[in-house]
């Protein structure tokens, strides 16, 4: 047999047609010898879903990205000393600003949540709260990239695309790996980098004509060229019918071509597309009660619930990574006036995809993460506003595998550094690769020369939030 | 002697001759940050002993020593390398830059209150001033840290033994059995592995395949008919003198240079703009793209493409023309990712530093030498000492890309004014009284920034200041961009991106861990030992990339010419005799064909490091001849098809793609646009929040009368979403198409384009859903099906003749029978389909064009067609 030190992964990924030309190259593999192992079956169509390096309960995940960094000490970091504090000087970095609002203990677990979160806070027993993160980056967009892909020193793949490469996904007429709104030139915050592009975010930005969709209650959100501006879909039928017949016929004259299978998979995969997509983005179908849980029938919660049910009835139709994002966090001014507002557009919506998920038996496999590039500092600014602070602030996550009414990790007594079970960003990382099954020091991928990992030479993951 | 008069120049920034007037051009808000660390004078010393020492004892010691244990905010005050890269919020001490200072501010209660009890009397205020413009001396350095790396002279030594560190040599080859198949060098070395490996060779390609082959993979074009008639007729008669005529032909082409050029531009991660967060506009990066398709098309010696991207500002010229192109050659090392939003300039630098030298090692000499930026490298024998050896010859380099500070460009720099003015008669100058406005805005835009920045804690609606804010600083870094851009008289400079000497070369300190305020030893510049035979002696006097350069660019080095004969015969085989073409350190693979690798990188060198005398090696080769067609006896031997007894067939790249749908439409504009729609948007963020460009003036008039930005606000929908003009449609070559980071064409990016952040040695290859949606749906794709089928009405008035026509343009060949039957069918239906949808007997004609356009798409939307056998 010949020896197949020659054959990168890159290469097989590369040789197999980097994805859906596997029907043709599976049948090949017995020419590859008897030693043929699951995993490089596996491997012929990248997106196929991949056994995970050891046994786990999160199958997928909806990734709630809050951008600008929602402050940890009026959310869910409940830090009594504040109060008592109000006012002292804190490091010559201005006075301690205690939080204008009420913690209340909730659910049977007695989590800590501020009353800023009333529907949040019914749900208390689903939440994991990590009050202990760190990052190394103090600015918004650099901070975003290290949550995103590990490093802002370089463009890395993001958690997302490492998640599909290391998984695969369970719908091929569906992208894997969903970016719902992303913030505008932010594609490296989805992107795969060195990872096959296969494995990058789809990108579904938020309906252009905000207003005019809106006042339908429709939604405008739409892939690029999902619909085809001049035939209709039987005159399209018409003229695939054409196009796989060419393909055949050369399919047949080269006898082994796996290239030429891809392309077949790929108009078929794109035609299928056309109607899933937009059936899976039309929220016309669900239900008076459904579309209340989430609240899209309240201005304030509109938009946001509707990504929220979007990205559910994504996951259930077995996307693996879906990552919304809601922006305007950054509250470095009249934090009493527009934290509230924040925290009601995304309260109703998160506890209606949380009870959603329940229902629909979906949660104990979907794996919900919560969290912003960084937290704010416990001492004011400007009066009625925080600063950024990375070196103490919350994230938390439900569902797929984590102790639900859990709080892990501690911040000192003002919230204003980690200081207890610290999780830096790295360690969050590798716990949330741990959780789909996947081990952060065996998921790599060969490029310039060696092998590269999300957590790079760090992270460890955090045992204890696991059931 | 140039040298001199350079540094000179850099110093005073005064035009003195055209002959030696490499000036750089400082732009308005761009502050440059010295990197020099000159030693402080005896006075300095004394001052800070007097002056700042004991204050920073006294009031800043308890919560930032090392020493107390206490370092508040990541900020040590102790010593000095501490207080240069500073803690959280960025460097505490910027020398010479009071405002960027947040000592300074922190002392002043700006931002900060230090120290938190009391702020600092008036005087010593004033001291910390003096200090800080003076450059911040302080002598409390960190001495005596010494790292022994693990890689010793004697592992080194040993090291040298890898088979990619011994000089190439040629060796003779035997083809055996194959001795009257083989034709050329090359086909002897590759048939000289068959006998063992028992494979035999397939047929010769047919020739109908051969020339779409040799099109794309020498010009990335397809044949016309006429073009394909005239090489199968040629070939008929003498295949070997048709194709030897044909590949000349070919490497003649000005198309040679843009397919060969793009090649380059793959690992050279060319693009314009910086990518990561901010994404800000290269507005000079295309004439580092023409320069590189120029030297191909040129066959400009590789050994000096190399050198002038290296160091060329160094490199003796005998003309402006000459020195102008080498400068913009060292846009090599400028145009990599910048992250702008980066607060510390030291970290910056070593960031920009360590791409400089990853992309270097990587490109040319096919080694990943950045690794050792940490440790020591964990495979190959290089040590930390030789990343800092080289990281001392780019510190002592500046690196020119532009920028205006603005909020998120917080590390700008400057641009290299050209010697010559190459401006086209055609670009327009800057009237004064366009002039006057741009300034009257300026003026005003800046007025409104701070009014909205004051208004900010008061409104209520926070979006709404986001907006203002943030737009009103991209439009004040817009309009000093392109007030900067012109010289007094309106005049546009020619601005290149690149690099220069610094005034005083310097060696590089190890870091620790690769971390920037844990200064080691210093380390001599020099380059990658385990390479070199000799030392390279590396002058006092300068950066020491001259001497860099031509190390690279010699014979002695065994890497250079291996590593880029390995990337042509990639790009024309479909796989690399290296198989990862940027690692030939000891973790890569071992080379297929090593003798065969040698023979090619000897033959480049003694052929004066000519691409094309490669290229025309291997195209006129037998073993590029042969044909893909499968044979399963060959697959089963030779599943990989490593020992090349077969061609590979190989998919069009994105370009290729694009290219040939514009080609056979017909609409396609060969000639080379002037600049690029980059160039025109000044040095700003790309993206949906980006400034368009607008005339001078349109912004008075948005503006009003006094302070009021309610007007600006209504309008900003209008003056955002730059991104958008870059998916414009277009017919120019794919190489010209604008390359933002962050927002790359679509028609790119869908076929597994480049990643312009990184090296790129060899393409991914995919089918993706998102590329049928492409071919079926897209704007682009469905005019260039209507334009092709307008053009064939004119040809052929019957469907059959139509179908055939369609065939012909598009895949080369007459349908088959089984084919014809297929179109037919097709057609009925559409017929049907379209009846059905039009009120009868309306616009026949219309429908007949429809369909026949929706055929053409067909074709394009093939496999054959994207498929080269």
């Amino acid at each position: 047999m010949f020896p197949t030190s020659f054959l990168s992964r890159r290469e097989v990924l590369q040789t197999a047609s980097a994805g859906f030309g596997y029907l043709a190259f599976s049948g090949l593999s017995t020419l590859w010898g008897q030693d043929t192992t699951a995993t490089e079956t596996a491997v012929a169509n990248p997106l196929a879903p991949k056994k995970p390096h050891h046994g786990a309960k999160a199958k997928r995940v909806i990734f709630l990205c809050m951008q600008g960094g929602p402050s940890h000490v009026d959310t869910f970091d409940y830090r009594p000393q504040l109060k008592k504090d109000e006012g002292k000087k804190s490091g010559g970095r201005g006075s301690l600003l205690a939080s204008p609002w009420q913690f209340q203990q909730s659910g049977k677990s007695g989590l800590w949540i501020s009353e800023l979160f009333p529907e949040l806070q019914k749900q208390a027993d689903q939440l994991c709260l990590i009050r202990s993160m760190h990052c190394d980056q103090p600015v918004h967009a650099r901070a975003m990239t290290q949550m995103h892909t590990g490093t802002a020193q370089f463009v890395r793949p993001s958690l997302g695309a490492w998640t599909l490469y290391g998984l695969g996904t369970e719908n091929s007429s569906m992208p894997g790996f969903i970016a719902l709104n992303p913030p505008a030139a932010s594609s490296q915050l989805y992107g795969s980098s060195f990872l096959p592009a296969v494995y990058s975010g789809t990108k579904i930005d938020r309906s252009r004509g905000r207003f005019a969709g809106a006042a339908r209650g429709e939604s405008n959100a739409s892939l690029p060229d999902i619909k085809n501006p001049k035939w209709s879909p039987k005159q399209q039928r018409n003229q695939i019918d054409l196009i796989q017949k060419l393909n055949r016929e050369k399919l047949d004259r080269d006898v082994y071509q796996p290239e030429v299978e891809g392309v077949i998979e790929s108009y078929e995969l794109a035609f299928r597309m056309q109607s899933v997509v937009p059936e899976l983005m039309d929220l016309s179908g669900e239900s008076e009660k459904t579309l209340s849980l989430y609240g899209i029938d309240q201005n304030a919660t509109n938009e946001f619930g509707r990504q929220c049910l979007m990205a559910r009835r994504f996951v259930e139709a077995g996307v693996r990574f879906v990552e919304i994002t809601h922006g305007n966090w950054d509250h470095h001014f009249r934090l009493s006036s527009q934290l509230p507002e924040k925290c009601q557009e995304i309260d109703k919506p998160i506890a209606g995809l949380l009870q959603d998920l329940k229902q629909r038996g979906l949660l104990e496999e979907t794996l919900v993460v919560w969290g912003g590039e960084f937290g704010r500092t416990p001492y004011a600014q400007n009066g009625d506003g925080r600063d950024h602070n990375n070196k103490g602030y919350t994230t938390w996550m439900a569902g797929g595998g984590v102790k639900g009414g859990f709080s892990y990790g501690s911040t000192d007594e003002h919230g204003a550094n980690a200081v207890e079970d610290k999780c830096h960003i790295h360690d969050w990382h590798a716990t949330i690769l741990s959780l789909l099954g996947l081990d952060h020091e065996q998921l790599t991928y060969r490029y310039a020369g060696r092998n590269f990992r999300l957590t790079d030479v760090h992270g460890n993951v955090i045992d204890k939030i696991k059931t | 002697m140039e040298n001199v008069l350079r540094c000179l120049l850099l110093f005073t920034g005064t035009f003195l001759t055209l002959q030696v007037s490499a000036i750089l051009v400082a732009q308005e808000g761009a502050i440059v940050v010295s990197q020099e660390e000159t030693k402080p004078t005896a006075e300095q010393i004394q001052f800070f002993e007097a002056k700042i020492r004991p204050v920073l004892i006294e009031h800043c010691y308890r919560c930032h020593s090392t020493e107390s244990g206490t370092v508040r905010g990541g900020l040590g005050v102790d010593h000095r390398e501490a207080l240069f890269s500073g803690g959280a919020s960025g460097p505490a001490v910027i020398p010479g830059n009071l405002e960027e200072s947040i000592l300074w501010n922190a002392i002043n209660y700006v931002d900060y209150e230090m120290p938190p009890n009391r702020k600092l009397s008036p005087s010593i205020l004033a001291d910390f001033k003096t200090w800080i413009e003076m450059g911040a001396p302080d002598p409390r350095v960190n001495e005596g840290v010494v790292v022994h790396s693990k890689v010793t002279p004697e592992i080194i030594e040993e090291g040298k033994k890898h088979w990619s560190f011994q000089p190439p040599k040629k060796v003779h080859a035997e083809a055996g059995n194959f001795s009257d198949w083989a034709q050329t060098e090359i086909d002897r070395h590759v048939a000289s592995t068959w006998a063992e490996s028992g494979v035999s060779p397939a047929q010769d390609a047919d020739p109908s395949d051969l020339i779409r082959r040799l099109f794309d993979d020498l010009i990335g074009l397809p044949p016309t008919i006429a073009e394909r008639n005239q090489f199968l007729i040629a070939y008929e008669k003498n295949p070997e003198e048709a194709i030897a005529k044909q590949v000349d032909e070919l490497l003649g082409r000005p198309q040679f240079g843009e397919r060969w050029g793009r090649h380059w531009l793959d690992v050279a991660r060319y693009a314009e703009s910086t990518g990561q967060e901010v994404d800000m506009a290269f507005p000079q990066a295309w004439r580092y793209r023409d320069f590189v398709i120029d030297s191909f098309q040129n066959d400009k010696p590789y050994d000096l493409f190399i050198k002038q991207q290296i160091a060329g500002d160094l490199i003796k010229v005998d003309s402006d023309q000459e020195w102008a192109e080498n400068l913009v050659a060292t846009g090599f090392l400028a145009i990599g990712t910048k992250a702008l939003m980066e607060q510390n300039p030291r970290q910056f630098q070593a960031d920009v530093i360590d791409e400089q030298i990853d992309v270097t090692t990587r490109v040319i000499l096919g080694l990943s030498v950045s690794c050792a930026r940490c440790h020591d490298h964990k495979f190959d024998p290089i040590a930390q000492e030789d990343y800092y050896a080289m990281a001392g010859i780019f510190s002592s380099t500046e690196t020119c890309f532009g920028g205006n500070r603005t909020q998120r460009i917080r590390q700008p720099s400057r641009l290299i004014q050209l010697p010559i003015n190459d401006h086209s008669e055609k670009l327009t100058v800057l009237a004064t009284s366009d002039r006057n406005k741009l300034k009257e805005e300026l003026k005003a835009l800046e007025e409104l920034y701070e009014e909205a920045r004051r208004e900010r804690r008061t409104n209520s609606n926070q979006a709404r200041n986001l907006i203002n804010v943030g737009l009103l600083d991209q439009l004040i870094g817009q309009t000093r961009g392109i007030l900067n851009s012109y010289d007094e008289q309106g005049k546009p400079y020619s601005l290149c991106m690149g690099v220069q000497d610094r005034p005083s070369p310097r060696d590089a300190k190890l870091l620790v861990r690769g971390e920037i305020n844990q200064p080691a030893q210093e380390i001599d510049r020099g380059v990658v030992r385990v390479l070199a035979n000799q030392p390279v002696p590396i002058s006092e006097s300068n950066s020491g990339r001259l001497e860099l350069a031509n190390w690279l660019a010699s014979r002695d080095n065994p890497l250079t010419a291996r590593v880029m004969v390995n990337r042509i015969w990639m790009h024309l085989l479909g796989k690399a005799i290296v198989r990862e073409t940027d690692n030939f350190g000891v973790s890569g693979p071992k080379p297929t064909h090593p003798e065969l690798l040698d023979y090619l990188a000897v033959e480049f060198m003694d052929n004066d490091w000519r691409v094309k005398h490669i290229v025309r090696l291997i195209a006129t080769s037998r073993v590029y001849r042969l044909s893909s067609k499968f044979d399963s006896m060959q697959m089963d031997l030779d599943p990989e098809n490593v020992h090349i007894a077969r061609g590979n067939s190989r998919k069009l790249n994105a370009e290729s793609m694009r290219d040939a749908i514009l080609s056979v439409s017909g609409q396609i504009d060969l000639k080379r646009p002037e600049r690029s729609p980059i160039a025109k948007m000044g040095e700003v963020p790309i993206g949906a929040n980006g400034p368009a460009v607008l005339p001078p003036g349109t912004l008075t008039a948005l503006i009003g009368k006094g302070n009021d930005f309610s007007a600006l606000q209504k309008f900003s929908s209008g003056l955002r979403g730059n991104a958008q003009a870059l998916q414009a449609t277009s017919y120019v070559r794919s190489v010209y198409l604008p390359i933002a980071r962050n927002s790359l064409p679509r028609s790119l990016d869908v076929f597994d384009f480049a990643e312009p952040s990184l090296v790129v040695g060899e393409r991914e290859t995919s089918n993706t859903p998102d590329q049928a949606l492409y071919m079926l749906n897209n704007a682009f794709v469905l005019e260039q099906s209507d334009a092709l089928a307008r053009k064939i009405l004119k040809q052929a008035s019957n469907r059959r003749g139509q179908a055939t026509a369609a065939f012909h343009q598009i895949l080369g060949r007459e349908p088959t029978e089984s084919e014809r039957k297929a179109t037919e069918s097709f057609f009925r239906n559409a017929d049907k389909l379209s009846a059905d949808k039009l009120s009868a007997g309306k616009n026949k004609e219309q429908s007949n064009f429809q369909a026949l356009s929706q055929l053409c798409q067909a074709l394009m939307c093939s496999a054959e067609f994207r498929i080269i056998n």
